[in-house]
């Protein structure tokens, strides 16, 4: 309770509240971006936070991370062009309700949505995630090596549509891990004599590269391709009765928003377009659905926005990222000094209370912007390419050289960006090889020391029940789809007369 | 009868498999272990992920094209490359001119590229974005940026 309290009180530090409030009109400014995503934001203000004492840093990615996913869903309901995938499903009812002339009105609701869906998920973080850390402190490096190998199993479903991809990507970012000094052996490994290869290739420029150079390169094959703008409107506070009517969907995307959220790898825009799908299907205005439906913005707002509290639980209590972005938060606070896991909840119990006031601050600041300055944000989508995506990619190589004042950073972040753009092009999603990247330190480290205590011997996994049953759910999660597919096989040929 | 249509998950697979071919190859430049270390030395984790990268590449090579992907993605025209020569020509810009003059040149000239044909607007954004930068990394984060030859 103290920690708790302690927390609470760290919001009353000017510094700190700046920083709340300064990553929340920045989350929203740059999620309202078209093309622009959450993950992206953060990757591009990341080196900002170096500066930054831990608390104020975390506070504003936590800040940024909640305004983000709102301010995604302002160019979703104006311009069709969700500023970030997972207002993706807000954009199928709120364009139709702007080319209405409601745009304000699904502004507001989405507004309201989003706050109360981010404030849900965030109760469910204070309480979930400590009940998780607890849990964890049974676990030793046997366990975390099953659960990193797990972490990486859900890379399958992160970001791109084929698991294969998905999968390669997230071991490509493992082996990137291997770069530099084996820390057990003292060995030099892939560092081909280059003295900035010799610490590791370095989170901040890979994910600059990978995120916001990839896109920016990626948006230059598509300079032609031009989303259509509808006349603004200012967002408008909805009425009692509109209320009324989305209640059910607020607390429908809430919920599924929460435990999507929870489940490592399962991020914003799986939960929106759930959240969407189960709105409609509990819906009493179900043909409204396709022709501008409110519910049908605010369910997926709600769902989208408490898929971030969520996907903190397994980041924070466990140090495995639940989603894309906070994969970026995870590296964020690595490089503060801070390692997220079950420890950090005795030795810095106040600075996790921190991030949780801070992402409840943010939900409230971002409702109150949401509401009144809506038609400001919504300017941001006016913003030509041809000033925006030149000044991300200064912005990029000033960030990437910041943090170590190394050139060597600036060409990592290019060689980052040139394999963001091809792997955009190839159908791959640079989020797993992020995941692989935080974890793959994690799984070499456990795995060396499980087998130290094993003394060689990996069989001795076989009397470790958690290791064992974490190590059975993701054989059986990667085998699923053959399994599946051979019981409809045999399932039809059953069913065949002879 | 119509020709198949190529499968463009082979010439990726292929890419795979050959990045982590190399990476395999390259584990045997690693320095020896110091003797009497208990558990696992500096090569075998690498070349374990080598392997699983090998697998999942022929994995990749057994699987149908994805309806979405390769074939989806735009042609990259005169201009796009451009652009990336452009980025790649930003840090020998930098060592001339300094990264706040390579950045505002950048920034006209990119624009520029980008379909931006009034020289105002770009003029004035790339003074603006470059002025942003200098107070918010060099005033406030007391970031040293490099000057570049002309800069001193």
């Amino acid at each position: 309770m103290d920690a708790f309290l302690g927390g609470m009180a760290i919001l009353v530090d000017p510094y700190v509240m700046l920083m709340v409030l300064l990553g929340t009109a920045l989350g929203i400014f740059v999620g309202a971006l078209p093309g622009i995503s959450g993950s992206t934001t953060i990757a591009l203000l990341l080196p900002m936070t170096l500066t930054m004492g831990p608390v104020p840093a975390i506070c504003f990615l936590g800040a940024i991370y909640c305004a983000a996913n709102f301010g995604g869903s302002i160019t979703a309901i104006l311009v069709n062009a969700p500023g970030d995938p997972s207002a993706s499903a807000t954009a199928l009812e709120g364009y139709k309700m702007a080319e209405r002339g409601e745009a304000g009105l699904a502004l507001g609701m989405s507004a309201i949505a989003s706050a109360i869906g981010g404030i849900v998920s965030v109760v469910v973080l204070i309480f979930a995630a400590p009940m998780l850390a607890r849990a964890a402190y049974a676990f030793g490096p046997p366990e975390y090596f099953a659960l990193a190998v797990f972490g990486l199993s859900m890379c399958a479903a992160v970001g791109g549509d084929s698991p294969v991809k998905n999968l390669i990507a997230a071991a490509f970012g493992v082996l990137l891990a291997t770069v530099g000094m084996d820390l057990t052996t003292g060995v030099e490994r892939f560092a081909f004599g280059i003295p900035e290869l010799s610490d590791g290739i370095g989170f901040v420029p890979v994910l600059i590269g990978l995120f916001a150079v990839g896109e920016l390169l990626d948006q230059a094959t598509r300079r032609l391709e031009k989303p259509k703008i509808i006349a603004m409107d200012a967002a408008r506070v909805p009425g009692l009765a509109e209320f009324r009517k989305c209640n059910r969907s607020i607390w429908i995307g809430s919920g599924i928003g929460t435990f999507i959220g929870a489940l490592p790898a399962l991020g914003a825009t799986t939960a929106a377009l759930i959240g969407y799908n189960e709105t409609r299907r509990w819906s009493r205005h179900r043909h409204e659905f396709g022709h501008g439906s409110i519910e049908g913005v605010a369910g997926p707002e709600a769902a989208n926005n408490a898929a971030v509290g969520g996907s903190m639980v397994p980041t924070l209590a466990l140090g495995i990222p639940g989603s894309a972005t906070t994969a970026i938060i995870l590296a964020g606070l690595i490089v503060q000094g801070v390692r997220p896991g079950p420890h950090l909840f005795t030795e810095q119990p106040t600075l996790l209370y921190a991030v949780f006031a801070s992402m409840l601050a943010a939900n409230i600041l971002y409702l109150v912007m949401g509401l009144s300055m809506a038609r400001l944000f919504a300017r941001i989508s006016l913003i030509p390419p041809a000033f925006l995506w030149p000044a991300v990619f200064v912005l990029s190589v000033v960030g990437a050289y910041g943090p170590n004042q190394s050139m060597g950073d600036v060409l990592v972040m290019l060689a980052a960006g040139v394999v963001g753009l091809l792997f955009r092009r190839t159908g791959f999603s640079p989020a797993p090889l992020i995941m692989g990247l935080v974890l793959g330190g994690m799984l070499e480290e456990t795995l060396k020391q499980s087998l130290i205590i094993f003394g060689d011997d990996l069989g001795a996994l076989l009397g470790r029940p958690i290791a064992m049953g974490l190590l059975g759910v993701t054989a059986l999660g990667l085998l699923w789809p053959v399994l599946a597919r051979i019981i409809r096989l045999s399932g039809r040929s059953r069913g065949r007369p002879a | 009868m119509t020709p198949r249509a190529r499968n463009p998950n082979h010439a990726i697979a292929l890419a795979v498999a050959l990045a982590a071919g190399a990476a395999f190859a390259g584990t045997f430049a690693f320095d020896p272990v110091p003797p009497g270390l208990p558990g696992l030395g500096a090569v075998e984790f690498p070349r374990l992920v080598c392997l699983v990268l090998i697998g999942l590449a022929a994995l990749l090579a057994l699987k149908q094209a994805d309806p979405i992907g390769e074939e989806q993605a735009p042609r990259i025209e005169r201009r796009a490359w451009a652009i990336f020569g452009l980025c790649a020509l930003f840090l020998p810009a930098m060592a001339l001119l300094g990264m706040l003059g390579a950045a505002a040149v950048f920034l006209v000239l990119a624009g520029r590229l980008w379909g931006e044909a009034r020289w105002p607007p770009l003029l004035a954004s790339a003074a603006g974005v470059t002025a942003a930068l200098w107070l918010v990394f060099v005033q406030v984060f007391r970031l040293k940026l490099p000057m570049g030859l002309l800069g001193g």
